[in-house]
C-alpha cells in the first residue's frame, strides 16, 4: 500500500510540470515540425482580388536562431532586390533605390494584401507567443496563444493543431479589442526532405479584407547554417550572395 | 429508371466542371525556375509629364525667365535606369545607369551618366570592399539628412529616388554578439577630389576621409559619422532610430558641421559673408501606422547653416530692386548678380533653417488593392509659406508603377514658397520595372 501510495506520488510529480507545461511544449514542437531551426527557403506569396486578378511575389528567406529572418524579394521586376530583416521585435525594409534600411513595424505590409511584415518574417511561435490554455479534441490541440510583448502583430492567436502530427492546421489572428485581423489555413503537407514534413500552403483570408485571399506556397525548404552577420542592416543589400 | 443515365451524366460532367475549377484554383510553386545567374539584368523605363504654372511675381521666377516670360511649361521626361551585376566567386561588378531626356517648352535636355559603377570584394559575410563610384545613404531621415555627408542632396519631394553616388573606396567590417549589443558594423571611406574625380564634392586636391560605425544596442540603431576636414569642412553625426511599439518608430539625426559660411544681401544689394566657426543641424521624426492602415510620417528639420527668415526677406527685396532697375532700363546685372548669388543659396533645395515635413499615406482605401493615396505638407517653419501635394500610386499592374501628384505652393510675398518658380505643378508618371 505504501509502495502504492508512493508510486502515485511520484506520478503525479512528473505529470504536474508536463501538463503545467503542455500549451507551450505542444507550441515549440510545432515550431520545429513547421522549419528547422536555421533553414533557407523560397515561397511564392500570390494576392487573389475578387475579380480573380493576381498578384505574385517570390522570396527567398533564411532564418537562424529563434528570431533572426531575411527575406529577399526575386520577383516581380518592381520589388526585385528588396529585403526585409527581422532580429526579435525589429524589422528593417531595403529597397535598392532607396539604398539604405528603414525600420518598419510588424503590422505594415511590404506587398499589400492580406499577408503583413509579420507573416513573411515569421519568427517561432513560442518566441512571441506564450499558451495560456489548451483544448483538447479528438484530433487537434486548440491553444490559446497570447502574445509575450506588446510589439507582438497580433495580441491573441488560436491555433488549431493535428495531434498526431503536431502540425497547425488553422491559426485565428486576433487584435486587442478581440477583433479577427485574419484566418491562416495549412494545406497540402508535402515531404521537403532532410526530415522535414510540412503543409507546403497558407492560404489566409481577412474580415477586413472582403473577398481578397492571399496564399503562401513553400519550395526547397531545407537546413542550413548560416553566420549571424547575414542578420544585420548593413548586409541586407548583399543577401542575394548567400543564394547558391 | 428511363432517365437514370442522363442524370448520372450529367452529374458526372458537372462532377468533372467542379474538379477542373478546383484544380484551377490550385496552385505550383518550383523555385528552380529562379536559380541564382552570374549575369542579371534589370532596371526601369520612366516617363514623366509635368505642366508647371510659373508665379511671374515671384523672385526665382524674375531671375531665371526676366528674359524669356511665360506663365506656364510642360515638359516630358523620359528616363531609363538600367542595371546590371556580373558575378564571379566573391568578386561583383555592379552598374547603374542614368539616361534622361528631357523634351520642355522650345528646349531639349539629355543626361548620360553612370549612378553607380563600382566592383565589390565580399569573401565574408562580415567583410566588404567596394571601389568605384558608389551611392552611400547615410542617416535615419525621411525627408532630410543632416548627415549625409559623402552623398548628395536628397530631395524631399522625392526622397526615394536614386541618387548619383561619388567615386570612393570603402569597406564594410561586420561583427554580431550576444546581448544588449547586438551588431557593430564599421564603415570607412576615402573619397578622392580632383578636377577629373568628384569635383562637384567640393574643393579639389583632397583625399576625403569619412567613416561611419553603426550599433545595434538595446534594439536602437544608432550610427556615429565623420568627415574629415579637406574638400569640405569637418563634421560629425550621429543618429538613431527605434520602434516603440508594432506601429510606431521613432528616429533622430544630429550633426555639427564646422566652419560654415553663407552669402547674405541687403536690398541695396551689399552682399556679407557670415561666417560660423560651427553650426548644428538636427531632425527629428516618427512614423506611425494607425490601425486603418494610414502611415504619418512628420519630420522637424533644424538647418543650422540655413537663412533665417529676415535674411531670406532681404534676398527676395533685393531681386525686387534688381528687376525693377531691369524692367525700367533694361540692364540686367543686378539680376545677373542675384541670380549667380541665388545658386549659392537661396535657390538651393531647403534654403532655410526651421522645417516641418507632415506625409500622411493610405494604404488600398476602400478595399481597393494597390492603390495608395497620399499628401505630403513641405513647410518653411519660419516664414509659414508651404508645399502641399495630394497624390495616387497604383502598382495593380504588372511591373508598372502609375504616379499622379499635383503641387500647390502657399505662402505670403517675400517667403520662401511664396518666392518659388512655380506655384503650381501637376505630374504623372509611370514606370515599367524590367
Amino acid at each position: 500500500m505504501n509502495i502504492k501510495r508512493l508510486l502515485f506520488a511520484l506520478a503525479l510529480l512528473v505529470a504536474m510540470p508536463v501538463m503545467a507545461a503542455d500549451g507551450n511544449e505542444i507550441l515549440k514542437k510545432v515550431d520545429r515540425n513547421l522549419e528547422p531551426e536555421s533553414y533557407e527557403m523560397y515561397r511564392k506569396l500570390i494576392n487573389i482580388e475578387p475579380s480573380g486578378d493576381k498578384k505574385e511575389f517570390v522570396l527567398y528567406s533564411v532564418k537562424k536562431g529563434r528570431d533572426k529572418v531575411v527575406a529577399l524579394f526575386l520577383a516581380p521586376a518592381s520589388d526585385k532586390g528588396r529585403a526585409t530583416l527581422r532580429e526579435g521585435d525589429n524589422m528593417w525594409l531595403y529597397i535598392p533605390s532607396v539604398g539604405k534600411p528603414v525600420r518598419i513595424t510588424s503590422l505594415q505590409s511590404i506587398i499589400g494584401g492580406v499577408f503583413n511584415n509579420a507573416d513573411i518574417l515569421r519568427v517561432d511561435y513560442a518566441v512571441e507567443y506564450n499558451a495560456e490554455g489548451v483544448e483538447e479534441q479528438k484530433d487537434a490541440y486548440i491553444l490559446a496563444l497570447k502574445a509575450r510583448t506588446n510589439e507582438v502583430a497580433y495580441d491573441k492567436l488560436k491555433m488549431w493543431v493535428d495531434r498526431k502530427l503536431l502540425l497547425p492546421t488553422k491559426i485565428e489572428a486576433y487584435a486587442a479589442s478581440g477583433l479577427l485581423i485574419k484566418t491562416l489555413y495549412f494545406k497540402d503537407i508535402k515531404d521537403f526532405g532532410g526530415g522535414i514534413r510540412r503543409p507546403a500552403t497558407i492560404e489566409t483570408d481577412s474580415p477586413l479584407y472582403k473577398g481578397y485571399k492571399s496564399v503562401m506556397l513553400y519550395s526547397q525548404l531545407k537546413k542550413r547554417e548560416f553566420k549571424d552577420e547575414v542578420f544585420t542592416l548593413n548586409y541586407l543589400s548583399r543577401v542575394e550572395d548567400l543564394r547558391k | 429508371m428511363k432517365h437514370a443515365m442522363p442524370l448520372r451524366t450529367v452529374a458526372a460532367g458537372v462532377a468533372l466542371l467542379l474538379a477542373t475549377a478546383a484544380s484551377a484554383q490550385e496552385f505550383t510553386f518550383d523555385a528552380s525556375e529562379f536559380e541564382k545567374k552570374p549575369f542579371e539584368f534589370s532596371g526601369y523605363i520612366e516617363l514623366k509629364q509635368q505642366h508647371m504654372r510659373l508665379n511671374q511675381d515671384s523672385a526665382l521666377y524674375k531671375l531665371g525667365y526676366y528674359n524669356q516670360p511665360r506663365d506656364s511649361i510642360d515638359q516630358t521626361t523620359l528616363t531609363l535606369k538600367p542595371e546590371g551585376k556580373l558575378r564571379s566567386g566573391a568578386l561583383t561588378l555592379n552598374a547603374r545607369a542614368h539616361l534622361e531626356g528631357d523634351w520642355a517648352t522650345q528646349q531639349f535636355d539629355r543626361e548620360l551618366r553612370f549612378d553607380e559603377f563600382y566592383g565589390s570584394y565580399k569573401p565574408d559575410p562580415g567583410l566588404t570592399l567596394d571601389a568605384g563610384k558608389i551611392a552611400l545613404k547615410w542617416g535615419k531621415g525621411y525627408a532630410w539628412t543632416t548627415v549625409g555627408f559623402v552623398e548628395r542632396q536628397k530631395d524631399p519631394n522625392d526622397p526615394d529616388l536614386a541618387r548619383q553616388g561619388f567615386t570612393m573606396l570603402t569597406a564594410d567590417f561586420i561583427r554580431n554578439f550576444d546581448g544588449a549589443l547586438r551588431t557593430v558594423a564599421f564603415t570607412p571611406v576615402l573619397l578622392p577630389v580632383s578636377a577629373d574625380v568628384n569635383h562637384d564634392f567640393g574643393g579639389t586636391g583632397h583625399l576625403n576621409a569619412a567613416a561611419k560605425l553603426y550599433l545595434l544596442y538595446n534594439d536602437t540603431d544608432i550610427d556615429i559619422m565623420f568627415l574629415s576636414n579637406g574638400s569640405r569642412s569637418r563634421r560629425i553625426g550621429v543618429d538613431f532610430s527605434r520602434n516603440l511599439g508594432s506601429n510606431l518608430e521613432v528616429h533622430g539625426e544630429w550633426a555639427r558641421i564646422d566652419d560654415t559660411q553663407r552669402q547674405v544681401v541687403n536690398a541695396a544689394g551689399a552682399v556679407t559673408t557670415l561666417r560660423q566657426n560651427a553650426s548644428s543641424s538636427y531632425l527629428l521624426g516618427t512614423r506611425y501606422l494607425t490601425e486603418n492602415d494610414a502611415t504619418w510620417i512628420l519630420e522637424y528639420y533644424r538647418n543650422g547653416a540655413g537663412y533665417d527668415e529676415n535674411e531670406l526677406q532681404s534676398f527676395y527685396s533685393y531681386v525686387d530692386t534688381a528687376y525693377a532697375q531691369f524692367a525700367g532700363s533694361g540692364n540686367s546685372t543686378l539680376l545677373q548678380r542675384a541670380a549667380s548669388l541665388s545658386r549659392s543659396g537661396v535657390s538651393r533645395p531647403n534654403p532655410g533653417r526651421d522645417y516641418l515635413y507632415l506625409r500622411v499615406s493610405q494604404k488600398e482605401p476602400f478595399d481597393i488593392l494597390y492603390f495608395t493615396p497620399a499628401i505630403t505638407l513641405i513647410a518653411n517653419a519660419n516664414d509659414r509659406s508651404y508645399s502641399v501635394a495630394p497624390e495616387v500610386l497604383y502598382t495593380g499592374f504588372n511591373n508598372v508603377e502609375l504616379r499622379a501628384r499635383a503641387f500647390f505652393l502657399g505662402g505670403g510675398k517675400y517667403t520662401e514658397f511664396g518666392e518659388r518658380v512655380n506655384s503650381r505643378r501637376l505630374e504623372f508618371q509611370a514606370r515599367l520595372y524590367f
